[in-house]
């Protein structure tokens, strides 16, 4: 347990951070819109983390970072990346479908650049020696398991309300919404800030946990991997993201462990170590094919629920009679 | 600046246009009759450069499965080119039947195919990591230029003004335009041409007018991997293979080209292109990347369907 | 100006087409005022601009005393106005409760953290909206299959569930595009009364788009008749009937 935990505490932190990035892009995509900044606003977080934590709090890498402080960094992060979601999303959210994905995608080329040109994010070589609240990466559960579980149920609990409903109105027909009384625009911008927020968040834990912080992290490349957790997992469901970020942030540390097995002949294991993100690719492709509608499913649900009849269901229709 | 000054950094940007033009009429070809990005295109982009290379009967660095092998011909520049722009055609139309066709025959939503098309990309970026791995590689530019007779840089200086730039550049030019000219010729004078703009029009009206349309897609994959290919080509030739990513930064930009230009309109994609690329030459070197996004955003903020596009009118 | 509802002058091009040409007229409260006319006469533009769906290219239009001209859909749905569409625009892969929950949005007020924390506030509104919905759903006979998805249903009932997500808006306006479009004789004389029904119940003020002649005619106080977007009548429905120029337009070439 204690060598697992040793090898594989640093990816299970990884997978929950990334179940939660897939949920920030899943947020404005509960709203019809598809977005890809996210990454822009986790790079943003994930710099608010490192700069307040070294020259704000001048803390060292030696020192344990307090617990507490991550919160505050947190809350920095999620008031400045709703400020600058608020400003991109009034114009941008005009924008519809692949040309909204183009114009959020400047937006996270845009944060790199300038994080290169600027003195404060460290141009080219980053910010290193991001103090660290704990001292191994598994520790760091504490923190994010949590977080995404509450993450979770904000998202499940937001899709079941008055807020939830409109979001679904407008991915289904935004003309048709607007008609029954809902401000596109204000509930289009709401569901992007509530997506950079998480974002933003993600960014903060995950400068800890690297102990550093570039404009490698957060680029384009993110923004289409995290699509691609959304679209697998499923987009129609809050679960699908979840399951979609830990899976396939799984998948490719489970190829390469299983190039470890015993008694694979060397070609395969091999192929398996250095050919795993082939395979990767080429899964992704496949489970397009499989699952159309994505891993998990609205329908999976609704028979699920068939079978269990919910108690607040039966509540309403007592008072019904 | 000074006028030398600024007819170099012109034909530069001019060059990187032209090449960023040609590469996003790859994606441009496919997302008018389909109406998908076909994100795959970057990959086939970065094959092309790699086929060319192998054509050209040079060896491969000390990494990958393929270290220090290479092809037992030596084909000129610019038969590899088209060896290599053939090849990375013929893999599109591979990627066509595999991944593109099952997803259309169950109606995939677009977004669907475009996440298949990324895994694509993935695969076969990785792909070549692993074949022949991930060192930078370059067209000897003597065997490049020696064969066409010309010198490594032309000289344009007047008395007043001297104007000296590398002749790769102006092949580059020359070359697009030649490719973009045929393209042009076949869409607007060849059958197939008219095939493929009836089944970009309407894809079902066009197979009730017995237009085999599975056919013309097909075609218009090879065609998209052709000039795909010897667009990555071209790049190789300006700033080296790069290595296995080179296309997806590109990707990048070529997708921002098509936007910028309106989805599915060729014209669009060549201004779009010279527009990026004369920016991004003329802008500071630190900002270079960013120039392409700014100036799309801008764009779209005040043209939502970019420079050329028409227009969508909701109807209620 | 005590009018519901009245337009002056409007116009609205497409290119060189002129959908809706210079049209005037004023509903009064509490009519069930009919609008007909021949395809593309520019009925379904005329309802597209009173809800702010397609903007007016030229003249005013007012609600009661309240300018509409430039404002936004969803601000000329909170003063009152609701709509159904000719070529349905349910919520389709939503269950038809949601469709009608949703369209109480304006009557709610609960946020982003009433909703999540479920405060007493959220709750008390979520019964309210429940409750309302499926007495909505019940008057259009769709109660029981409530938690189906939109799209299952068929035709005539896809067309009532959306006169019963216009209803949920608690409107004191309520444009119908050809509501019995697809429904066989028998439905239509049942919707007629259902449409009487909810004139009566929900005290509201009524326009309504209709091809069917005798279905106009029974049910409407006032009719307009446009083609090729010019008003060319308006009155009661027998001078309507019996107008030159109407005739014309419906049997000429
Ligand atoms: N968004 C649009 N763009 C271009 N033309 C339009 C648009 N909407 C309507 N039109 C045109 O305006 C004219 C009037 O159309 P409209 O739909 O209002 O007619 P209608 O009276 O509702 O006809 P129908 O009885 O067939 O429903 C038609 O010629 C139509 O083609
Ligand atoms: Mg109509």
């Amino acid at each position: 347990m204690e060598g697992f935990i040793t090898t594989y505490g640093f990816l299970m932190v990884t997978m929950t951070l990334q179940a939660m990035l897939a949920l920030s892009l899943y947020l404005p995509l509960m709203a019809g819109q598809l977005s890809l900044a996210s990454p822009g606003f986790y790079a943003l977080g994930g710099f608010v983390a490192a700069v307040m934590s070294k020259s704000v709090f001048g803390f060292t890498n030696q020192q344990v970072f307090p617990l507490p402080l991550v919160f505050v960094e947190m809350a920095v992060a999620a008031a400045i990346c709703a400020v600058v979601a608020i400003l991109i999303g009034v114009p941008a959210l005009r924008l519809r479908g692949i040309y909204l994905a183009l114009a959020t995608i400047a937006f996270v080329e845009v944060v790199r650049v300038v994080a290169l040109n600027l003195e404060i994010t460290g141009q080219a070589i980053g910010i290193f020696g991001v103090p660290q609240p704990f001292s191994r990466s598994f520790d760091y559960m504490a923190l994010t398991l949590p977080m995404l579980l509450l993450a979770i149920f904000f998202v499940y609990r937001l899709e079941r309300s008055r807020v939830g409903r409109a979001f679904s109105a407008l991915r289904e027909d935004e003309l048709a919404a607007a008609a029954m009384g809902i401000n596109p625009t204000r509930y289009k911008v709401l569901a992007f800030v509530m997506g950079a927020v998480l974002a933003g968040i993600v960014g903060v834990v995950n400068a800890h946990l690297l102990n550093t912080w570039n404009t490698r992290q957060g680029t384009f490349d993110v923004a289409i991997l995290v699509l691609a957790y959304v679209i697998i997992g499923g987009s129609r469901t809050f679960l699908g993201p979840v399951a979609g970020g830990l899976l396939l942030t799984a998948l490719p540390e489970v190829l390469r462990a299983a190039a470890g097995i015993q008694g694979l002949p060397a070609p395969v294991a091999q192929f398996l170590q250095d050919g795993r993100l082939i395979i990767f690719g080429v899964l992704i492709a496949v489970g397009t094919l499989f699952f159309p509608q994505g891993l998990i499913t609205p329908r999976m649900f609704r028979r699920w629920r068939a079978a269990h009849p919910q108690p607040a269901a039966a509540r309403r229709k007592e008072a019904q009679a | 600046m000074n006028t030398t000054l600024f007819l170099q950094q012109l034909i530069n940007g001019v060059s990187l246009g032209m090449v960023y033009a040609i590469f996003a009429l790859g994606y441009t070809l496919v997302f008018s009759i389909l109406g998908i990005i076909n994100f795959s295109h970057s990959a086939v982009f970065t094959l092309g450069a790699y086929f060319t290379y192998a054509f050209m009967g040079l060896s491969w660095g000390f990494n990958g499965l393929l270290a220090r092998q290479s092809l037992p011909l030596e084909l000129p520049f610019v038969l590899a080119m088209l060896a290599g722009g053939v090849v990375a055609g013929l893999v599109a139309v591979v990627i066509e039947r595999a991944a593109f066709k099952p997803l259309r025959q169950r109606g995939a939503d677009p977004l669907l195919t475009l996440v298949s098309s990324l895994g694509i990309a993935v695969a076969l970026v990785n792909l070549i990591q692993f074949l022949v791995g991930a060192e930078a590689y370059s067209y000897p530019s003597a065997r490049v230029l020696g064969p066409l007779g010309l010198p490594p840089a032309l000289n344009l200086s007047t008395p007043e003004a001297p104007l000296i730039i590398p002749t790769v550049r102006v092949v580059i030019i020359f070359a697009s335009l030649i490719i973009l000219a045929l393209l042009v010729l076949l869409i607007n004078a060849t059958k197939v041409g008219k095939a493929m703009r009836a089944v970009a029009e309407d894809g079902t009206t066009a197979s009730l007018l017995g237009i085999n349309t599975d056919r013309i897609i097909l075609f218009t994959f090879f065609l998209s991997g052709l000039i795909g290919g010897v667009a990555g080509t071209l790049v190789g030739l300006s700033v080296t293979i790069t290595g296995p990513y080179l296309g997806i930064s590109f990707g990048l930009k070529g997708l921002a080209v098509i936007v910028l230009g309106g989805l599915g309109n060729i014209p669009g994609a060549v201004l779009g292109g010279l527009v990026i690329g004369i920016a991004e030459t003329f802008a500071p070197s630190s900002l270079k990347d960013a120039v392409a996004f700014v100036i799309l955003f801008l764009i779209l903020l005040a043209r939502p369907q970019g420079l050329l596009g028409k227009a969508v009118v909701q109807k209620v | 100006m005590s009018a519901m509802l009245s337009v002056q002058n409007l116009t609205r091009t497409f290119g060189g087409l002129v959908a809706v040409n210079d049209v005037s007229f004023c509903v009064e409260e509490g009519e069930i005022f009919g609008l007909i006319g021949p395809n593309g006469a520019g009925k379904t533009t005329l309802f597209n601009l009173v809800t702010g769906l397609t903007p007016v290219t030229s003249g005013r239009q007012f609600y009661r005393d309240t300018e509409t001209t430039r404002m936004k859909p969803h601000q000329i749905a909170a003063l009152g106005i609701a709509r159904t569409f000719q070529n349905i625009r349910l919520f389709g892969s939503l269950s038809a409760l949601d469709n009608v929950m949703i369209a109480q949005h304006l009557h709610t007020r609960a946020g982003v953290f009433d909703g999540v924390l479920s405060t007493p506030r959220a709750r008390s509104e979520e019964r309210h909206v429940y409750d309302y919905s499926m007495t909505l759903l019940e008057k259009v006979n769709l109660a029981s299959r409530a938690h189906q998805e939109a799209r299952s249903f068929p035709y005539g009932d896809q067309r009532r569930l959306e006169i019963a997500r216009a209803l949920a808006l608690q409107p004191k306006l309520l444009l119908l595009d050809e509501p019995g479009a697809g429904m066989n004789p028998n439905e239509k004389a049942e919707l007629s009364d259902f449409i009487r029904h909810v004139h009566e119940e929900f005290d509201l003020t009524i326009v309504l788009i209709e091809h069917n002649v005798p279905m106009v005619m029974g049910l409407c106080d006032r009719i307009a008749v446009l083609n090729f977007g010019v008003l060319i009548a308006l009155g009661t429905p027998s001078a309507v009937q019996n107008d030159p120029a109407v005739i014309e337009a419906y049997l000429g070439d």
